[in-house]
């Protein structure tokens, strides 16, 4: 009897459509083990992986509770360079790193409001609004900064870029922790908190979540506002990584290398299904992914030809999932 | 030359087990206007499926026009001359009204499209029909009406001979009725016959010249339609001269008025709504698709939050602008569309079930999963769910129990008003009856309900009182002893007692 549920053809299906994104990292994981030996499976080049993906993969936490909600969030690079720069002129003005921090994560609260009321309020579909809010967000970054970078100064200079630069225990850089921290936080959040399960539940059926009594103009809000809180730690991890953030430049594309984590991890794109631990693995991937045509020697052009390549055939394999599901 | 155009002999169908055409008769003459009548479920539309080649038969035989035909598909039928409008209107909006004609059919000069061809034989047919209507027109400019006008002229240019038409004036006003039905008395007289598939028979008796009336999958009565028969004869022979139906209905005492409208009105949905609703009464409101009567319990739900006029609850003048709001006052709804608005297809049939009342649930912040076991176990219980697994999705179950689990979060809430639109939608006989318990058990505990049904059995089985709707407004009030199957008909379709 036990063995015959787990068995069940539902179950296996669940498994397969829960899982096909540590499934797909296992494979790949595999292969640049094989192809390229102890180059790629060495303490310092796995850490460097994790550490170049942490940032991204902080982005992407978020933007999974954006994709679940039904959503999408096209301002997150120019809104971490925005929050990022915010950070970094309070601390260099202030010398308070504590209180940068703050200023800067109370402005994603505003922008992430900002833009959920837009969305729930008027009914815009958030691909128009956050198309407009990351050109605001990158042109308000530009005209304040004169399109210029800015690097961290002063006493405080040191201990601000100490925070991404640390190792624990010697070996793990610290980034990689916060993002390891962030992701157990916000799937506990998901999977036990009322809001988390709204989230899923306007993404699968707005209306009958609607009818079920639930504010779900609420629900929209939280999910861009958590978003943006997670911008703006992305951002500080990165302004301390570097000690400068560039208006012009810093968070460019990562909308696309967020979105693209959170496909291949197994969210669906219409909403209402997706887990955390997908998104860290499909983060993982695409470093693994970048990592292999750097030892291969890909030429950089080409690899965003992979890219996208690869986030084809994962919308494809979910659409697969999807056709058996509602059979 | 044969008298009737279409014959259909001995015609059987079954959907799994369940025989829904017991070996059904019916012929169609030449030019002529026949209705179809017939409760929901009485297997109508399924003849008429057959006819249209949505659907095979299992046994018997179609003649047209005295050969013997074999349909097996819409192209079949459109061979024959056969073309079915179905209720919901299937033209393109954006396109324009010639170009829906022709969609898939396009008139070519070689490779690129003949437009001054296909615009001028557009004009010809609706010329023909007497109607002036520029094909150039953009589609999604035209009314309802004249949607379904456009949709009889893409049957005319099949060279349609027969038409089907179910249900064609649901969700038309008087005049728009009039301007189609004109339009099939013109084609009448160029010979084109059609069947009428309609609930109003007011509407009926003004167009048809037969008609066939089904019940249970089987042909009660087809005769002429002569000027002696009138709306009550037609709404005896639907329902029968018995009626024997199940009634879980047992007396209560009612208590205080808990719900009460005072003018509501809201677009053009609804107008004017003055109802009632006590403790522990079963209220019942019925009548035709586009009555208005989902749309006025959903606006007491919160969900259009621009009415006119008053809603009070518990003797309190209340502003009811959201969903929250209305379940804070205790109110509670169960969508009539469940697939569309009431199951969260990615959710567990747990997650499904306690949706709305995880504020309840919480301790802190997060959700107490054996509270939550616990409420759904009770429910399961209560309402007799059959389900393997609480965290298998709800897709997995079936209808009835799909029904049972949005009931249950329905009633998670503990409302002391309760609104069900079609409660026993898509849901077996056993299974409603035990929905009829479950209901009549709740209000005897104290619940206020309010039940919407377009099946006046439905209505008469369980409710105190009885509001009869018609677009839009509440036309007739009953009292439990003084309503009848046959009184809800007539005045749901517009008639007079």
């Amino acid at each position: 009897m036990l063995m015959k549920n787990i068995l069940n053809k539902d179950n296996l299906k669940d498994f397969a459509n829960q899982n096909s994104a540590f499934i797909a990292f296992m494979g790949l994981f595999m292969l640049a083990v094989i192809t390229c030996g102890t180059t790629f499976l060495n303490i310092g080049n796995l850490m460097n992986i994790l550490r170049n993906n942490s940032i991204i993969g902080i982005v992407s936490l978020g933007m999974t509770l954006v994709i679940i909600n039904g959503s999408i969030d096209l301002s997150v690079g120019s809104q971490l360079a925005l929050t990022a720069l915010i950070a970094l002129s309070i601390i260099n003005s202030t010398q308070s790193i504590i209180l940068g921090i703050i200023l800067s994560l109370i402005s994603a609260v505003v922008f992430g409001f900002i833009t959920g009321w837009l969305v729930a309020k008027f009914n815009v579909p958030a691909f128009i609004v956050t198309l407009g809010t990351m050109t605001i967000y990158r042109s308000l970054s530009q005209y304040f900064f004169d399109g210029g970078g800015l690097l961290v100064s002063g006493k405080s200079a040191k201990a601000f870029i100490s925070i991404s630069n640390m190792n624990l225990f010697g070996v793990i850089p610290l980034p990689i922790i916060f993002w390891l921290i962030l992701a157990f936080i916000i799937s506990f959040f998901m999977s036990n908190t009322p809001t988390g399960r709204y989230i899923y539940a306007v993404g699968s059926n707005e209306k009958a979540t609607r009818l079920s009594g639930i504010n779900i103009n609420r629900v929209k809000v939280y999910t861009f506002i958590i978003s943006g809180i997670f911008v703006s730690i992305a951002g500080i991890v990165e302004a301390s990584r570097l000690g400068s953030i560039n208006s012009a430049s810093s968070g460019i594309s990562y909308e696309m290398d967020a979105i693209t984590s959170v496909v291949i991890g197994g969210t669906s794109m219409s909403g209402g299904r997706g887990k955390i631990i997908g998104t860290v693995f499909g983060t993982l991937t695409l470093g693994v992914i970048n990592n292999m045509m750097n030892l291969f020697g890909v030429p950089p052009f080409l690899v965003g030809a992979v890219k996208g390549v690869i986030i084809i055939f994962a919308v494809l394999f979910q659409k697969r999932l999807n056709i058996k599901e509602n059979d | 030359m044969p008298k009737y155009i279409v014959k259909m002999q001995s015609i059987e169908k079954a959907f799994g087990g369940n025989k829904v055409l017991h070996g059904v008769d019916f012929c169609l003459q030449k030019g002529s206007v026949h209705a179809l009548l017939g409760e929901n479920g009485t297997g109508k539309t399924t003849l008429m499926n057959i006819l249209g080649g949505v659907v095979p038969c299992d046994k018997g035989e179609i003649y047209i026009n005295g050969r013997k035909a074999v349909i097996n598909s819409p192209s079949d039928a459109e061979e024959y001359n056969i073309a079915f409008i179905h209720q919901e209107i299937m033209l393109v909006n954006d396109l324009r009204i010639y170009e829906n004609l022709f969609l898939g059919n396009e008139l070519k000069h070689g490779v690129t499209i003949n437009k001054k061809a296909m615009i001028n034989k557009a004009k010809n047919i609706l010329n023909n029909m007497g109607i002036d209507l520029d094909p150039t027109a953009l589609t999604s400019t035209l009314t309802t009406s004249y949607k379904q006008i456009v949709e009889i002229a893409s049957a005319l240019l099949k060279k349609a001979k027969i038409i089907i038409m179910d249900e064609p004036t649901a969700s038309l006003n008087p005049t728009e009725i009039e301007r189609i039905f004109m339009i099939m008395e013109t084609l009448q007289t160029k010979g084109v016959s059609f069947v009428f598939i309609s609930h109003k028979l007011n509407e009926v008796l003004r167009i048809c010249d037969h008609f066939t009336v089904m019940r249970d999958g089987k042909v009660v009565i087809s005769d002429r339609l002569t000027s002696d028969i009138d709306e009550h004869q037609l709404a005896s022979y639907m329902v029968g001269a018995e009626l024997s139906f199940y009634s879980a209905y047992s007396p209560r005492t009612v208590g205080n008025k808990i719900l009460e409208t005072r003018n509501l009105s809201y677009k053009k949905d609804f107008a004017n709504i003055n109802i009632t609703l006590h403790k522990s009464e079963i209220i019942g409101v019925t009548g035709l698709l586009g009555d208005g009567r989902s749309e006025l319990f959903s606006t007491i739900y919160g969900c259009n939050s621009e009415y006119e006029g008053e809603i009070i609850v518990n003797g309190q003048k209340e502003n009811i602008t959201s969903t929250v709001i209305a379940k804070n006052l205790g109110i509670s709804y169960l969508p009539n569309n469940r697939k569309e608005k009431g199951i969260i297809k990615d959710l567990s049939i747990s997650k499904n079930m306690s949706i709305s009342i995880l504020d309840k649930l919480k301790r802190l912040l997060i959700i107490d999963r054996k509270a939550e076991l616990f409420s759904n176990q009770d429910f399961i219980r209560k309402l007799n769910i059959k389900l393997h697994n609480l965290n298998n999705s709800i897709l997995s179950l079936s209808g009835g129990n799909q029904q049972k689990v949005i009931l249950a979060k329905t009633l998670s809430s503990k409302p002391n008003i309760l609104i069900l639109d079609n409660p026993t939608q898509g849901v077996d006989i056993a299974a409603k009856f035990e929905i009829y318990n479950i209901i009549v058990k709740l209000a005897e505990s104290g619940v206020g309900i309010v039940i919407l049904s377009n099946e006046p059995q439905e209505i008469l089985s369980l409710c105190d009182r009885i509001y009869v709707m018609y677009q839009g407004k509440i036309r007739k009030e009953f009292n439990r002893d003084e309503a009848s199957q046959k009184k809800i008909m007539i005045i749901a379709t517009g008639g007079a007692l």
